[in-house]
């Protein structure tokens, strides 16, 4: 359960003060599959950093499971990120010189988790998402759409009940990011995942359960 | 798994990487050739004293009153066990002629059978009377030469080899077996030069004189040899020092370019470490991943600078002393790790910086870097 209560968040830029969010609400239930939808510049991005705690809000609260994260240390952050929250990026962001095995490997390994065990877990992920065969390529050796499945490979790593995707189709073509979504939606559907997926592609509304509208750091229309 | 990802790290700035090696591999290797080097000259400097470090030199206490050693002070002391040889000597400053020269000279009595514990012949035999080699030049004598000592005359039997002792110097010395010695001068000992067993009995030895001897009234002082040799340890250990201080800087520099190196590393990786912040981990990981990667750097500086480093020394050895026997000894296995030691140190200090600085990225400000 994530919950968010009349969350604001500021940056200062130069001497100009940016109000990114300005007081949002929003609850999203276990399992749900949410699309935060708007325009460059909403504040969604802002939005999907904050529950995914790599952000703190300038004032309100953010509760993941009921805790709230404000109260956290950096420490309790980083573990709640590592255990419960899995990440998608629109620029995929894997290690360069790690291989997909191994860049799905990582999260367990900042777990502490034994070689074998993310071994065969790796394997398993990879396999999930259709890529078993390219498990020893290296991120420049496969195409896009292939380095966004790692990547979705990677944030299941440590069984996260939270899947949080920024954009994960935004590098991709048509057909690539078909499949990227495909996947999100099975892990939604078949596992039980909460998504909570942010996008300007009107497109990808098909796959949420409920889609959220953000405006100028407000929620413009929520159904 | 960090090991390995340092490992790639590295690989990936292939030239940088062997770069900043190099500069470990030259820090070492000056630093620990140097040392090798300082080490081989202490031991060849010591080398030429290492038949006096085991004498002590016993002298009348002159603070106390006493200018000379009495024939019963010697016998005590013959009596300590730990005495291996016991040479009492005397002396006086005389008046020596040859011909039409003539000049003062410290003339010294000795027993004949013992001088050639102290001294090498250059010419002649020991019985009878021994000039310096100086004072052999200044005269022009040979053996069998007659020269007058204090207005008697004596024919030398032997000239001293040129050499260096802390007592007695022997290039200027006239020396006379005691039974001559007595019959011109009145003196009583001025020193005995001792040598004991051997030099970890030699503080056993001055207990005793002073048990035997120094009970009632401190007649004579004792001097060890082992004093001077140890100064002039000292000495060349802090020449070794200052040489290895100096090497040093080139370890500085290759610090200096490993620091440079991290920096521009974290600066390049930031949106990497924010991603790996951002899946879990901890700051203490990052900065372990960075000080990992400058600790690889170090150790394959420093133990190929380390290797090398003993052909550097046997290098500068054989250049400046035209010896390599001192340039593998143990000692110079010290100076390889010390050299080691501090090439790893280097890369790891220069690391901290840059690694804090990695470490204390926040997650969403390092993925957004551009």
């Amino acid at each position: 359960m994530i919950e968010l209560i009349d969350v604001v968040k500021k940056y200062r830029i130069g001497v100009h003060e940016v109000i990114a969010l300005n007081g949002v609400s929003l609850s999203v239930r276990d399992g749900e599959f949410v699309a935060i939808m708007g325009p460059s510049g909403s504040g969604k991005s802002t939005l999907l950093h904050l529950i995914g705690c790599l952000d703190k809000p300038t004032s309100g609260k953010v509760l993941i499971d009921g805790l709230d994260t404000s109260k956290l240390s950096d420490r309790e952050l980083t573990e709640l990120r590592r255990d419960k929250i899995g990440f998608v990026f629109q620029q995929y962001y894997l290690i360069p010189t790690l291989t997909a095995l191994e860049n799905v490997e990582l999260p367990m390994v900042f777990k502490g988790i034994s070689k074998e065990k993310r071994r065969s877990r790796a394997e398993e992920l990879l396999e999930l998402v259709g890529l078993k065969g390219k498990k020893d390529r290296k991120p420049n050796e496969l195409s896009g759409g292939e380095q966004q499945r790692v990547a979705i490979a990677r944030a299941l790593a440590n069984e996260p009940s939270i899947l949080l995707c920024d954009e994960p189709t935004g590098n991709l073509d048509t057909k690539s990011g078909k499949v990227v979504m495909e996947i999100i939606k099975r892990l939604n559907v078949e596992e039980g995942v909460t998504v909570v997926l942010v996008t300007h592609d009107p497109s990808l509304k098909v796959y949420a359960d409920r889609v959220i509208g953000i405006r100028d750091g407000r929620i413009v229309n929520a159904d | 798994m960090l090991i390995e990802l340092a490992l790639r790290n590295l690989a990936r700035t292939k030239v940088r990487s062997t770069l900043a090696i190099i500069g470990i591999i030259i820090g070492v290797m000056a630093i620990s050739s140097i040392g090798i080097f300082g080490e081989s000259l202490k031991a060849v400097i010591l080398e030429n004293f290492k038949d006096v470090a085991n004498e002590v030199i016993i002298t009348p206490n002159y603070v106390h009153g006493y200018t000379s050693i009495d024939a019963r002070t010697v016998k005590k002391i013959e009596s300590i066990p730990f005495a291996e040889l016991v040479i009492p000597v005397k002396s006086e400053s005389a008046l020596v002629e040859c011909k039409e020269k003539k000049t003062y000279a410290t003339v010294y009595g000795m027993d004949v059978r013992k001088t050639k514990e102290l001294f090498e012949l250059e010419k002649g035999t020991y019985k009878g009377c021994l000039v310096g080699s100086k004072i052999a030049e200044f005269f022009k004598l040979r053996v069998g030469s007659r020269i007058t000592i204090a207005g008697r005359e004596f024919r030398v039997s032997g000239i001293i080899k040129e050499g260096a002792r802390f007592d007695i110097n022997p290039n200027y010395a006239v020396i006379l077996p005691l039974r001559d010695f007595d019959r011109i001068f009145s003196e009583e000992y001025s020193m005995i030069i001792v040598k004991v067993e051997s030099i970890d009995k030699i503080e056993a030895f001055k207990e005793a004189v002073n048990k035997i001897v120094n009970r009632k009234e401190s007649k004579v002082s004792v001097f060890e040899m082992k004093i001077i040799i140890e100064r002039i340890k000292r000495v060349f250990e802090k020449v070794t020092l200052f040489l290895m201080a100096i090497a040093g800087v080139s370890l500085l520099v290759a610090g200096i370019s490993i620091l440079n190196i991290m920096l521009m590393s974290t600066i390049e990786r930031t949106k990497e470490i924010g991603l790996m912040r951002a899946i879990g981990a901890y700051r203490e990981t990052i900065l372990k991943l960075f000080l990992t990667e400058a600790l690889i750097l170090g150790l394959i500086g420093s133990v190929v600078g380390g290797a090398l480093s003993l052909l550097g020394g046997y290098s500068i050895d054989m250049l400046i002393l035209k010896t390599a026997k001192y340039a593998f000894t143990p000692s110079s296995i010290l100076y390889v790790l010390i050299g080691i030691t501090f090439g790893i140190l280097t890369a790891l200090i220069s690391a901290m910086y840059p690694a804090w600085k990695a470490s204390k990225l926040e997650p969403i400000e390092a993925l957004r870097y551009e």
